[in-house]
C-alpha cells in the first residue's frame, strides 16, 4: 500500500514564472455568483476552437472562478475578481485574483489529499469515503468539496498561489497535434 | 437540469437532462432524499444526457453516493460519458463510484 507520498500538491510561490502576466488578456469581474458561467464564457471565447476538450477547459475556469467569488470575496458585491489569460492550441495559461483574505487551509488541504492519494494507491474505497470532499472554512453544502483535486491534476504545468494566496496562476499543456499528409487514396 | 423518475420494479431509475453544475446540483441531492423518506431503496442515476459536470455535480453524486451506502441501500450510475466521465476520472472517483456503462448492466448490478 502507498503511503502517499507521491500526491501532488498546491504550490505557495510568488516568484512562480506562471505570475508572468507580460502578453496576456485582461477582464474584470464583480463578486456575482450567478454569472460565474458568463463570466467563464467569456474569457472562454478566445480560446482556439479546435483546442482539445474545450468544455473541459471550461468546466476548470469555472471552478476557479467560483473559488475566487465565493471563497475569496465571500460574494461580497464590494469586491472583484481579475483574470488574466492566454490561449493557443497547446496552452492554457490564467492568472486569477480576488480581493479575500486568502486561501489559508492550503497545508491541511495537501495533507488531507496525501491521506486520500494512501487511500487511492492502496485502492481502500471504504476509507477513501473519509476523503472525497475537503471542507474548508468557507465551504457549504453546495459545495463539492473536490474541484482542487480535478485541478491539480488537469493543469498539467503547474497550479501556484501567491504568498497572500488571492491569486492563483495555472497552466495546461495540450499535446501538440501531429500534422501528418492524410493518406490520398488517389484522389 | 431536469430529472425524471421511472420505475423497473422495484429499481427507480433517475433519468438526468442537462448540466449539472454550480446552480442545480442541489435538486438530485433533494430528489433523492425525498425519495429516501419514501423508503424507495434502490436507484440508477442515468448520466446519458449530462454532458457537463462540475465540482458541485461531483459532490451531490458523493453526497446521494455515501447516503445511499451509509444506509445499505443500493444505487449505481449509468452512462457516464464525455467530459462528465473525464471531470470524474480527474477527480480519480471511478473507483469510488459504483458505476455500470448501461441501464440493463445497472439493473443487472442491482440484482447481484
Amino acid at each position: 500500500m502507498g503511503d502517499g507520498a507521491h500526491a501532488k500538491e498546491i504550490k505557495v510561490d510568488e516568484n512562480s514564472p506562471l505570475f508572468d502576466r507580460t502578453g496576456m488578456l485582461h477582464k474584470e469581474f464583480p463578486s456575482d455568483f450567478r454569472q460565474i458561467r458568463y463570466f467563464t464564457l467569456l474569457i472562454v471565447q478566445s480560446a482556439p476552437p479546435d483546442i482539445k476538450e474545450i468544455n473541459l477547459l471550461e468546466q476548470q475556469i469555472s471552478e476557479v472562478i467560483k473559488n475566487a467569488v465565493k471563497h475569496g470575496n465571500g460574494c461580497d458585491p464590494e469586491k472583484r475578481i481579475r483574470v488574466w489569460y492566454s490561449f493557443s492550441p497547446e496552452h492554457a495559461h490564467l492568472v486569477v485574483e480576488d480581493e479575500g483574505p486568502g486561501f489559508k487551509d492550503i497545508e491541511k488541504w495537501n495533507e488531507f489529499n496525501r491521506r486520500r492519494q494512501k487511500c487511492l494507491e492502496g485502492e481502500d474505497f471504504a476509507a477513501l469515503a473519509e476523503y472525497v470532499s475537503f471542507r474548508g472554512e468557507r465551504a457549504d453544502d453546495n459545495d463539492g468539496g473536490n474541484a482542487l483535486f480535478a485541478a491539480l491534476e488537469y493543469w498539467n504545468g503547474g497550479f501556484v498561489f501567491n504568498q497572500k494566496r488571492n491569486c492563483v496562476a495555472m497552466l495546461k499543456r495540450f499535446p501538440k497535434k501531429r500534422r501528418g499528409l492524410a493518406a490520398s487514396g488517389g484522389e | 437540469m431536469e430529472l425524471k423518475i421511472r420505475k423497473n420494479g422495484d429499481n427507480y431509475i433517475i433519468d438526468v437532462n442537462g448540466e449539472m453544475d454550480l446552480y442545480n446540483s442541489y435538486k438530485l441531492k433533494e430528489l433523492v432524499m425525498k425519495m429516501l423518506d419514501k423508503k424507495v431503496g434502490r436507484f440508477v442515476v442515468n448520466l446519458q444526457n449530462v454532458d457537463y459536470i462540475d465540482s458541485s455535480g461531483i459532490g451531490a453524486l458523493i453526497y446521494i453516493c455515501s447516503t445511499i451506502k451509509k444506509m445499505g441501500l443500493k444505487l449505481v450510475i449509468t452512462n457516464i460519458h464525455g467530459s462528465v466521465k473525464k471531470v470524474i476520472e480527474l477527480t480519480k472517483l471511478m473507483g469510488y463510484f459504483p458505476i455500470a456503462p448501461t441501464i440493463d448492466e445497472a439493473l443487472q448490478r442491482m440484482e447481484a
